[in-house]
């Protein structure tokens, strides 16, 4: 409880995590808005795409982009706390190691929190404008799909957690985490076997947030071995305990 | 006297550098420990090592004669190098989140705040501060907990006259509470205005160790010359208050024991009918004795 009311301190001041959040929630807005034009194997979105339940998958989908900009709110949290030096101040008066770590990830724990709320009210709203089926069955139907995107985020997030705490510098921190999981990752991939790169972290992660109309897309070419969004998460939930688990050790190990 | 911090043998290697090389040495409580030596000395390493965030490569080290945990570290409080803050938040919220570190009661901020001097800038954040008022505000978050150590790295660094006369100051209200300090510093006579005992360091290595008085030795040194130096000499082996003496080309520097002035000197060298054409006091530079510690 400490730690938290600790982070909620420092984060709820920060001018900066404030402005990230707005360009988070902007940038969602707008794209969710504007994404009714896109059209997937030559049939426009339209409106269909704000139906419950289905509206539930695809807004998650899209959210899912963003997971990037949490990712590097979370890298400017942690090496800010370097290059303030007060994660070591924090040392010396007496918090430990783990629980330094423990407080950043319970921040990764609200953030993804936060993301998700926000999916919600945005998709009620967006839903009950456009949606022809508002039936309470109907919205609920696949609301599970938030719970893959909350488990998506935090993956996401503690994947950033890890390279803050491994590089220190928020800049080179930033690209790390932006290399390895639109290059280096998706490079691996090619190289491997779909039944073996499907268990990669961010494969795994993605998987949580499948392609809205895949099954279009299966039915031209051959169908893909992704794990479905239920099966994935097991997987997530293992690489977020590694990636917590290789925070500690990076911290607790070398001098601050 | 209860012995506050042992370390035994420490050390800390950096590749092929040996930063700390197996430092030998006790503070004991109520004493003013000053840890003295020139920039790259070692210093900062030895306090990073004892606050547990640089991790020895050899040797211990004993807080109140138990090893380093969260209860040794509420005992303690430290600044290392420099004030460690988030820029963003007021002097207040940052001590907020110190006290919620230190399991502190928050009323002593408003308190400690007073203290340092900073009562009415509780409000303002901390990248307006300016490095003397970061420094005070480092000692306030220090002592936030009412410790009964306090160790500080170079607390004067940097500031201008009125600030180090400020921080100085500061140390030494908190000293007369009785609090047992540990402070860095490369200035010598920081050390020997503020300190009780000092241990130097030099390239990692203890060169001395014990009271100030005995380390720094505040001993003036005299210059006289005469028409005749013969005379002189031989008048210097007779006085017993002549610690140690020595001709230099035509003059004669030398030291007194504890108690006499250059005054006995001269009426003796009247009463023996030598009229001294030069009697200068000469301050024995703490640099110069720094020098003699080191390449002892």
């Amino acid at each position: 409880m400490n730690l938290i009311r600790t982070e909620l301190r420092k984060t709820l001041l920060y001018p900066t995590f404030w402005v990230i959040m707005a360009i988070y929630v902007l940038l969602q807005v707008l794209l969710i808005y504007f994404s009714s034009n896109l059209s997937i194997s030559g049939q426009s979105l339209g409106k269909s795409l704000y139906e419950f339940p289905n509206l539930w998958m695809r807004f998650s989908y899209i959210a899912y982009f963003f997971n990037l900009l949490l990712g590097i709110l979370v890298i400017v949290l942690i090496t800010d706390e370097y290059s303030y030096r007060t994660l070591r101040q924090q040392v010396i008066d007496g918090r430990s190691r783990t629980e330094a770590v423990l407080a950043k990830f319970y921040v990764t724990l609200g953030l993804a929190a936060i993301g998700t709320a926000f999916l919600f009210v945005v998709g009620l709203l967006f839903g009950f404008l456009y949606s022809s089926d508002t039936t309470l069955g109907a919205i609920f139907g696949k609301i599970d799909y938030l719970s893959y995107f909350f488990v998506q985020a935090v993956g996401y997030m503690c994947l950033a957690m890890f390279f803050a705490f491994l590089i220190r510098k928020s800049g080179l921190a930033i690209i790390a985490f932006l290399a390895w999981s639109k290059i280096v990752e998706p490079i691996i991939h090619y190289q491997l076997d779909d039944r073996i790169d499907r268990f990669m972290p961010m494969k795994v992660f993605g998987s949580l947030t499948p392609t809205p109309g895949q099954e279009l897309i299966d039915g031209l070419t051959s169908p893909t071995m992704a794990l479905s969004p239920a099966w994935a998460v097991l997987p997530a939930l293992f690489y977020i305990a590694l990636l917590v688990l290789a925070s500690i050790l990076l911290v607790r190990f070398r001098d601050l | 006297m209860a012995t506050v911090l042992y370390l035994d043998e420490l050390s800390k290697k950096y590749g092929s550098l040996q930063a700390v090389d197996r430092l030998t040495m006790q503070v004991e409580a109520g004493s003013i420990y000053g840890l003295l030596g020139p920039n790259g000395s070692g210093k900062t390493t030895t306090l990073g090592m004892v606050l547990d965030v640089i991790r020895p490569s050899g040797g211990n080290f004993l807080w109140f004669g138990r090893s380093v945990s969260r209860e040794t570290k509420r005992r303690v409080g430290a600044l290392l190098e420099t004030p460690n803050f988030y820029p963003y938040l007021t002097a207040k919220a940052n001590l907020q989140v110190v006290a919620d570190t230190k399991q502190a009661d928050h009323r002593n901020i408003n308190k400690m705040l007073d203290m340092v001097g900073l009562g009415t800038r509780s409000h303002t954040t901390f990248k307006g501060f300016s490095l003397g008022m970061k420094q005070r505000l480092a000692l306030a978050a220090a002592m936030l907990n009412d410790p009964e150590v306090l160790v500080l790295d170079e607390p004067t660094n940097g500031l201008d006259p009125q600030g180090i006369a400020e921080v100085r100051d500061l140390i030494t209200r908190i000293a007369a509470q009785g609090k047992t300090i540990l402070l860095a510093s490369h200035l010598l006579d920081e050390v020997e205005k503020v300190c009780t005992h000092v241990a130097v360091l030099q390239s990692g290595k203890l060169k001395a160790n014990g009271p100030v008085g005995d380390i720094l030795s505040t001993q003036d040194q005299l210059l006289i010359s005469a028409e005749e130096l013969a005379p002189v000499l031989q008048l210097l082996e007779r006085l017993p208050y002549v610690v140690r003496f020595a001709q230099e080309k035509n003059y004669i520097g030398l030291t007194l024991s504890e108690g006499y002035s250059s005054t006995d000197l001269n009426r003796d060298m009247f009463v023996q009918g030598i009229v001294l054409s030069q009697l200068l006091v000469r301050r024995k530079s703490l640099e110069a004795q720094f020098l003699e510690i080191t390449q002892k």
